[in-house]
């Protein structure tokens, strides 16, 4: 490798360089958030507390470059070593990508994080995000727990009080509105809507919410292994595919423009509670909704876990003073600070007093909405460590695809396939 | 008169450096970068022949080059119809001749973004404009970019709508240089219009029907922005193309080492069917 | 056959041809024009008068991307490459035709074989390239790897051999140095050649996606297409139909006012290039 690097410096210097500043000094430090309008709202916030009890430690804030998807746009930037120093919204299944190529800080190394986290999250979530090295890269910040939102009055309309709980009632319930709405042959209102695009990150509100409320929270990828071939995976996948295939769930795209749900097209939507700021937002007046679990299997017991949509916090190796950027997060993650947080963005902090502190209380009663997220965070999943987690949702999508939306497999070599694929590529 | 001497390699200077970087250096890197595998941020493996036993079993990729195919054997056919058609008609004695090669023109100066967005709406299900011409004659929806077994021939059918006027052009120049004496010839043997477009007019295009096939074949190959926007490659990777699967493979998921194996994969399947094409057009000659 | 007189019935029929033809090239465009004036309920429909206009999709579109900040961008990139690609272009195709030197048929054999790589070949590894250098999210990586093309050169080449040595030869008598006998006399001589490679290189450069989409992550660095695609393709225009029309619509105008004004060279040039075989 010595050969192409000396060939690539050789040229470099041939061409003019081209100048970077160099970006930060010891003394300061850059932090990046999302480019969400209330989670920039809060970057604000915190970084003028911070610079104000801080002076001489100045934290620079930018919203992360606009682009396609951030995710996408923090690759880049550690591919181009344009990293910042500290960075919200790091999706939690890159960090073991980004950990292993050695980009990012071992927090357990700095002074006084063990503790913190100690104090913050139960174990189950610290041995979720310990890396397979055993160190810990990130902080977990927040999660948007997936749930299903439900048109009150087109449940009542069909004759339904309660919303569906398992896949039977779901189904049922599917049916009587495609019976009742239709018109000259043609479906006017449906049960739901999924994405049928086959991006990765689109099964995280279709398919995976509904395996890990179906398995309990049980994994995709354990090790370097796929291990959802199991019968969890598959009647998640013919629950979806009764959904398409008998024309519950709309195929094509709904027409732009309006909402479905909000317009009365659709009864319910699996969804996060993002959808609470949008709905007060553009509702009709009289319209009301309600969020319950997604539907499980009819043979489902115990405990609902459902996908958290989990965004961490991370410092990056480029960063010259890690200590500081520590200390800069455990003022971000403190309690007063996260109650802002909450106020500001409607997003749960991921921590275990969210149900018993009296600050957050006093949030949760004037925002009884969030009530049902709440009571779920215990129990959401993050996604697994596996630095190709991505590729895995991936084929899995591309299997999704054939089986669901167009029906040209059954559930159980969709799923089959799916495995054999996502081993292929965790052998890599 | 050492100074005279030197005068050439230094206007060809930029040149050389200019290609030494941007040409050679690639194209070698290329070749290295096949045994390893590389995201950039770690350092490189050497992965051997790993790339190119992944690449056989990789079932994405031979659909992509399969539905590249297929663009292919749509594409050409349909462009030297329409566009040898309106060559033959423009170049008769008419007026306004100018006017309409230059809106038969417009589509190959405007942005192929502009064209996809275009046609998107074009092509929608529900309220497309197609669509609704073919409820006009009570004919069924078509799901032209929904339907798997529709989604590349819709693609085709805009990339000849955006390309055609080139060729319109291009025959029609290649029209213009047929001696007339030729026809006055075949008028005096008695041959109808048929025969002499057969045996006079489409021997003399032939360069240009040989032109068409490899821009095709070439632009096949390259088809990246249509699906992009129009259809991200679905419906079940019909109209995934080979440089949208190398873009996901290289920069999305920052496979550099397999990227650049799919890349010169494709560079030996593009030469070899030039060369192909090639031979057989001047067999047939 | 062009010489004969056409009989009436022929000639109704092509003209009826030639007009459905025009149809079907100039109808997109006008429907595109007038949808992304029209209010989005009335999109819709084959109407090429909506009930009323308004520059409602537009001005939604500035507000929600830097469209202006793109459009220079874009200018930026695309006057520079054409300006360093007729200059360097120039001198090579100079040197090719001017001058004996040791290697020249290896030189334009280089240039030849260039041309028929294609460029699934070297996207990667210039992309590493970019990387290497630090060029990613810069005009750097959107110009200098375009600063030259095989194609231009082999313009220039063709041309300047037309050009009398005469010429030459007279300027270099007159004691004129071979820089200013390219830039003061060969290429003010050269005009269609100029604007032949100008326009190619202008169109390629502006139209060019891929490249950008790549190299350019910054929104404030991208270019006018990249800017639009992204927007077409991504959440921002919220589905509405005028808005990613409206947006469409501004990418093709200054294109499609140069070829208004430069029709005949848009077309001359642009068949040229598919002549290069």
């Amino acid at each position: 490798m010595k050969n192409i690097n000396a060939v690539l410096f050789l040229l470099t210097i041939l061409v003019f360089t081209s100048c970077k500043s160099s970006k930060n000094s010891q003394n300061g430090l850059l932090y990046w958030s999302s480019n969400n309008t209330d989670e920039i709202t809060y970057a604000r916030f915190i970084v003028e507390k911070w610079n104000k009890e801080n002076p001489g430690k100045e934290v620079k804030f930018q919203p992360v470059p606009e682009g396609q998807s951030s995710e996408e746009v923090i690759l880049a930037a550690v591919v181009g070593g344009t990293t910042p120093d500290v960075y919200s919204n790091m999706w939690q299944g890159d960090v073991e990508y980004y950990a292993r190529a050695g980009k990012l800080v071992a927090l357990d190394t700095l002074d006084g994080f063990i503790e913190f986290l100690a104090d913050r999250c139960d174990s189950a979530v610290i041995k979720e995000v310990t890396s397979r090295d055993g160190h810990i890269y990130q902080i977990p910040w927040k999660i948007n727990p997936i749930m299903m939102i439900y048109n009150v009055n087109f449940l009542k309309e069909i004759g339904m009080a309660k919303p569906p709980r398992t896949y039977s009632e779901f189904l049922s319930m599917a049916r009587t509105i495609k019976e009742k709405y239709q018109e000259n042959g043609r479906t006017k209102k449906w049960a739901g809507y999924a994405e049928v695009q086959v991006t990765w990150w689109q099964r995280w509100f279709d398919y995976y919410p509904l395996y890990l409320s179906a398995s309990g929270g049980a994994k995709l990828v354990e090790g370097d292994t796929a291990v959802f071939d199991n019968k969890y995976s598959v009647a998640t996948f013919s629950f979806l595919q009764k959904l398409f295939t008998n024309n519950y769930f709309p195929t094509d795209r709904l027409s732009s423009g309006q909402d479905p749900f909000l317009s009365g097209t659709i009864a319910t939507r699996f969804t996060g509670p993002w959808e609470i700021i949008h709905a007060e937002k553009f509702k009709p007046s009289g319209f009301t909704y309600g969020f319950a679990p997604i539907p499980v299997p009819d043979d489902h017991t115990g405990q609902q876990y459902t996908y958290g949509d989990t965004k961490n916090l991370v410092i990056f190796k480029t960063c010259g003073n890690p200590q500081l950027a520590w200390y800069f997060l455990r003022e971000f993650c403190k309690l007063e600070n996260e109650v802002e947080f909450l106020k500001m963005t409607n997003q749960l902090p991921r921590r275990k007093d969210l149900m018993t502190d009296k600050l957050f209380a006093k949030y949760f009663k004037k925002n009884p909405m969030m009530i049902p997220f709440a009571l779920q965070a215990p129990y959401v999943i993050g996604p697994d460590n596996s630095p190709v987690l991505k590729e895995v949702f991936d084929v899995i999508s591309a299997e999704y695809e054939q089986c669901v939306i167009y029906n040209k497999k059954s559930p159980e070599s969709a799923v089959k396939d799916a495995a054999h694929s996502a081993n292929l590529v965790l052998m890599q | 008169m050492q100074k005279k001497k030197l005068t050439p390699y230094l206007l060809i200077a930029p040149y050389i450096l200019h290609f030494a970087m941007f040409v050679a250096f690639p194209v070698v890197f290329s070749l290295v970068l096949v045994f390893h595998r590389w995201n950039i941020i770690s350092p490189m493996e050497f992965v051997g022949l790993g790339n190119f036993y992944r690449l056989m079993g990789d079932t994405f990729f031979w659909q992509s080059v399969i539905n590249t195919l297929y663009f292919i054997i749509i594409h050409v056919p349909l462009q030297l119809i329409i566009a040898i058609s309106f060559a033959l008609l423009l170049n008769q004695p008419l007026r306004m001749l100018g006017f309409f090669r230059a809106v038969y023109f417009l589509p190959v100066v405007v942005s192929g973004v502009v064209v996809t967005i275009l046609w998107q709406q074009l092509f929608g299900f529900e309220n497309g404009i197609l669509n609704r011409l073919l409820t006009l004659i009570s004919l069924p929806r078509v799901g032209w970019l929904t339907n798997p077994d529709m989604a590349m021939p819709s693609i085709t059918i805009m990339a000849t709508w955006k390309n055609v006027g080139l060729y319109v052009i291009l025959f029609l120049t290649g029209l213009q240089t047929v001696p007339e004496q030729l026809y006055e010839a075949a008028d005096l043997e008695g041959a109808n219009a048929w025969q002499k477009f057969v045996h006079i007019t489409l021997p003399m295009i032939n360069p240009t029907i040989f032109m068409v096939l490899v821009l095709s074949t070439i632009g096949g190959f390259s088809l990246f922005i249509e699906p992009y926007v129009m259809t991200g490659g679905g419906p079940l990777n019909r109209t995934l193309s080979s440089v949208l699967y190398i873009y996901k493979q290289g920069f999305f998921f920052y496979h550099m080492g397999y990227a650049a194996t799919m890349g010169v994969t494709l560079t030996g399947i593009i030469l070899a069917l030039v060369v192909l094409q090639k031979k057989y057009v001047e067999r047939n000659t | 056959m062009r010489i004969q007189k056409m009989s009436p019935a022929r000639k109704v029929i092509s003209y009826a041809l030639l007009l459905i033809g025009t149809a079907a090239f100039l109808y997109p465009f006008l429907w595109m024009v007038m949808a992304s004036l029209a209010p989005e309920k009335e999109i819709a429909s084959f109407t090429l008068f909506p009930s009323n206009f308004g520059m409602s999709s537009y001005l939604q579109v500035f507000e929600k991307i830097p469209v202006l900040h793109s459009f220079f961008n874009s200018m930026v990139v695309s006057l520079s490459v054409t300006f360093f690609v007729v200059v360097f272009s120039s001198m090579t195709g100079f040197a090719l035709t001017h001058y004996e030197f040791k290697g020249r048929e290896v030189v334009f054999y280089i240039i030849i074989f260039t041309m028929s790589l294609p460029f699934q070949l070297t996207l990667i590894p210039q992309y590493i390239l970019m990387v290497k250098f630090g060029w990613v999210d810069t005009y750097l990586a959107l110009t200098v790897p375009y600063f030259i093309n095989g194609l231009g050169i082999i313009i220039f080449r063709q041309y300047f051999k037309t050009i009398p040595r005469d010429l030459f030869d007279a300027a270099r008598i007159d004691g004129c140095n071979d820089m200013k006998i390219l830039f003061k006399i060969l290429l003010p001589n050269a005009k269609p050649a100029v604007i032949t490679v100008a326009i190619l290189t202008f169109m390629g450069v502006w139209n060019d996606v891929l490249w950008p989409i790549i190299v350019i992550r910054n929104e404030n660095l991208m270019t006018l297409p990249q800017l639009i695609t992204l927007f077409a393709v991504g959440g921002k225009a919220e589905s509405q139909l005028g808005v990613k029309l409206a947006s469409a619509v501004m990418l093709a105008l200054p294109v499609v006012i140069a070829y208004s004004v430069f029709q005949k060279y848009f077309i001359t040039s642009m068949a040229s290039s598919g002549l290069k075989e």
